[in-house]
């Protein structure tokens, strides 16, 4: 009730961690209320959800039909695979992790900066932790949401072009949904630090550009000179569009255990990163 | 009565930065407790301490005795927290605002159901309910962060600035709602720079500046310890100025003072006496202003300054 001076004993202190925090991972373990974010990025976008599922579906297609129709007049593939064919395995993965970069890049800036929705969830008992986990996750749904959108247009082309080989090509979902836990789990972290929104499309351009061009969506990558044949592995979308060919195909190789692999080892380490960086400009506040 | 918040020794510190320099302070259970002061006094540093989203650099701070470092989920369980800024959630109807932030607190649907009613009702906003964010006023904004501060049934309601930028009218009805929730028990600190609004509402509140607790007390009681009950208030030209100051100076009584903010003059442990004197020297009598004195009066007193800059 005073305002005079405390007791000697009580001194200033070192700032100190919440407790719950690991000390060698720099953030505490996520729970359940992640899935608290995540709902509300849900209940947003089926407010909207009419608007925001039109270019999914218009981007594939029209990407078929000029590339597929168009150029691949021109284009021969050794067998008799058509070059509309090659392109859709690509198109499962490709466009829908655009939907996931959009959530984590701009979706996630705005919940971050403009509109304080971050700062509001942060004053609930929602750990920041939760708050980037959960919002990563909403950006894997959109993308495994988007790669669901894309296999109808694809399955109902099939009869005429041929397009879906395999009945395992359902499993593209659930692995449109871990590549976008990877890719999110980065994006989010390069907006963590980004000052403004026009900084964000540094991101697009020096990473998601070259990742969809050099992925091995629109052209096999081994005609490629060998340094950037190396190149386009450290791409999460190159390992991603191998997994879905082959699901798409039917054709499996021992090399696709590989890029599976790769894609479940790297993800972790990019989700803690996302968390990690984001946690640190929330609490930045 | 029971301390509901504790702090002592309180310091907060950005890199070189003392935002808050030691200041001790207990709220009791029930009360309406201010913190006033003006832009930068650590107002707001404190009450991101009390509400877990800043660490505590120093010092001590228990709310329900709990301290904020170790047990910030349970405290913040407890609180319902209106940011100086309006952070709605733009994407979402008034109603499911506050129904998907009960979700934050783990509330069971038919419990948030109704609270979200209620929140809605209480603070005028029923017919909205529907209605995007943008649709909404000023003031209708933070009645509705209010509402979504009253969602998980705090036991503390902490507000900061919860009337900077709204008119009149809609500053009064805050005011109101905010008497109400007192009544109903719940526990309330607020901070402010508008020294009606510290007067009008708090029970008891500290004066801030630059980090530091000044002053602590009941509002009128402050007013009575520090500047006494009248105040007389002269807007003085250049060559007034020393003659006025001059005549009245002798004449003020013990603890009387004279404090000057630019070309106005404030003369405290007036009389009546001193009124007529100064009407006599000053041609305009507009520029004399004769007046009880208030937390303004309290804070240029201790500091010099005036509260808003």
């Amino acid at each position: 009730m005073s305002i005079v001076s405390p007791p000697p004993s009580r001194t200033v202190r070192p700032a100190r961690r919440s407790s719950s925090v690991i000390p060698w991972l720099g953030i505490a373990m996520p729970g359940p209320r992640s899935y608290r974010v995540w709902q509300r990025n849900r209940d947003v976008f089926f407010r909207l959800w009419k608007a925001e599922s039109l270019p999914p579906t218009i981007e594939p297609l029209v990407t078929l039909l000029g590339l597929g129709l168009g150029l691949g007049g021109y284009v021969s593939l050794g067998g008799d695979q058509e070059y509309v064919q090659f392109l859709a395995p690509g198109m499962l993965m490709v466009f829908p992790m655009f939907a996931a970069m959009f959530e984590a890049l701009f979706g996630s800036y705005f919940r971050m900066d403009q509109h304080g929705t971050y700062a509001a969830i942060y004053a609930t008992p929602v750990r920041p932790e939760e708050i980037v986990l959960g919002d990563i996750a909403w950006a894997a749904t959109r993308m495994a949401l988007n790669t669901a959108m894309v296999l109808l247009i694809l399955l109902a082309l099939t009869p005429w072009m041929g397009l879906i080989q395999s009945p395992w090509v359902v499993l593209t979902i659930p692995v449109g949904f871990l590549v976008g836990l990877l890719m999110s789990g980065l994006a989010i972290a390069f907006t963590s630090v980004a000052r403004s929104l026009s900084q964000l499309s540094y991101f697009f351009s020096i990473f998601v550009l070259p990742m969809f061009w050099f992925s091995g969506g629109f052209f096999p990558t081994d005609q490629l000179p060998a340094w950037a044949t190396k190149m386009a592995a450290i791409f999460p979308l190159y390992h991603a569009v191998a997994v879905s060919r082959a699901l798409t195909t039917g054709v499996f190789e021992w090399g696709i255990l590989g890029n599976l692999l790769w894609l479940v080892v790297v993800t972790p380490p990019a989700l803690w990163l996302g968390i990690w960086a984001m946690r640190r400009r929330i609490i930045q506040g | 009565m029971t301390a509901i918040i504790q702090a002592a020794a309180l310091v907060k510190r950005y890199g070189d930065f003392q935002a808050v320099d030691g200041v001790d302070f207990s709220v009791e259970a029930g009360e309406f407790f201010g913190l006033l002061g003006p832009n930068g006094a650590g107002k707001t540093s404190t009450i991101k301490m009390i509400s877990c989203v800043q660490p505590v650099t120093g010092g001590t701070l228990h709310v329900a005795g709990m301290d904020v470092g170790s047990h910030d989920r349970q405290v913040k369980a407890m609180l319902g927290v209106v940011p100086q800024d309006d952070n709605l959630d733009q994407d979402l109807t008034v109603r499911q605002n506050l129904e998907v932030y009960a979700r934050y607190f783990e509330i069971p649907k038919a419990v948030a159901r109704e609270r979200v009613a209620d929140g809605l009702e209480l603070m005028q906003l029923a017919e909205k309910a529907d209605e995007k964010i943008d649709a909404l006023s000023g003031g209708m904004k933070r009645r509705l962060v209010i509402a979504r501060a009253l969602v998980n049934d705090p036991r503390i309601l902490i507000l900061d600035e919860p009337t900077t930028g709204l008119d009149p009218q809609a500053r009064h009805l805050v005011w109101r709602k905010l008497r109400l929730l007192r009544e109903r028990g719940v526990t309330i600190l607020l901070t402010t720079h508008y020294m009606d609004e510290a007067e009008y509402l708090c029970d008891r509140l500290i004066i801030m500046d630059h980090g530091r607790a000044l002053a602590e007390g009941h509002p009128r009681e402050l007013i009575a310890r520090h500047v006494g009950r009248d105040v007389l208030e002269m807007r003085l030209s250049v060559d007034e100025n020393e003659r006025v100051v001059e005549a009245l100076r002798p004449r003020l009584g013990e603890g009387g003072r004279i404090e000057q903010i630019e070309d106005v003059a404030y003369a405290y442990g007036v009389t009546d006496e001193h009124r007529r004197l100064a009407e006599g020297l000053i041609d305009d009598p507009y520029r004399v202003l004769f007046r009880r004195a208030n937390l303004e009066d309290v804070f240029l007193t201790l500091t010099g300054r005036g509260l808003v800059e």
